[in-house]
């Protein structure tokens, strides 16, 4: 097991209630591991798990990818800046 | 020469004369600068006004994605001198400009117009800021349809 830092913005923060959350989870867990387990704890971030983008240390990340050691995760929806 | 690069997310209003200064060289003929502004009205689709909009960003990843839109912008058009990317944050009121992107170049055919306008599709595109808009259909968060590949 290890930690890592997740941050979430915009509907997703609403959505979780948080800016940001720490979490343990098994070594190998990928991006859509995660984000099967915030849905759990997070049940409104099950209809928009296809949609998240997910950022590993600000670095937009596959669903496959696992997380590595001392992460920074981050998810948003689509970006709409400008 | 160094060739300047200005890349800012700001809760500050914006100053054009000044970020013009900041990307005009002595060999600068040419400066091609778009402004995003808060639209009250829109007209295209169901008709609808806006008070105001509230962005939010996440500030480090924004300011790297718009550091590596200056360079995708430098290896396309290499004649490009000065390159400012900047985003506002925070609550913005209709008529305000909410973004810049200036490019300068020495003259006005060499890309300046196509390299500001790559810059401001691509923040759209990869740049992590939200705006939730809050007007005539309630408060609502706007979202983008592009999805980023893995490392772009």
């Amino acid at each position: 097991m290890h930690t890592v830092k997740i941050l979430f913005f915009a509907t997703l923060r609403d959505y979780v209630g948080s800016k940001s959350v720490e979490l343990e989870i098994p070594e190998g867990t990928t991006i859509g591991g995660l984000k099967d387990m915030l849905a759990t704890t997070y049940p409104r971030l099950e209809k928009v798990k296809e949609s998240m983008m997910a950022a590993i240390n600000r670095e937009y990340a596959a669903e496959t990818q696992v997380i590595p050691l001392a992460a920074e995760i981050a998810f948003f929806p689509p970006v709409s800046g400008g | 020469m160094d060739f300047p690069t200005i890349i800012s997310l700001t809760e500050t209003d914006l100053d054009l004369n000044s970020m013009l200064a900041q990307i005009t060289l002595p060999t600068t003929g040419a400066t091609a600068i778009f402004t995003g502004v808060v639209r009250g009205q829109t007209t295209r689709g169901d008709y609808h006004a806006t008070d105001y909009l509230e962005y939010e960003a996440f500030q480090p990843m924004a300011e790297t994605k718009m550091r590596q839109i200056a360079d995708e912008i430098r290896q396309k058009w290499p004649t490009i001198e000065g390159i400012l990317i900047v985003q506002r944050t925070g609550r913005l009121y209709p008529g305000a400009p909410s973004t810049v992107i200036a490019c300068s170049s020495a003259h006005r055919d060499t890309g300046v117009f196509e390299a500001a306008r790559y810059g401001i599709d691509r923040l759209k595109e990869i740049v992590p800021v939200w705006k939730k808009e809050i007007g005539s259909l309630g408060e609502q968060w706007i979202e983008g349809k592009y999805h980023p590949k893995p490392g772009e």
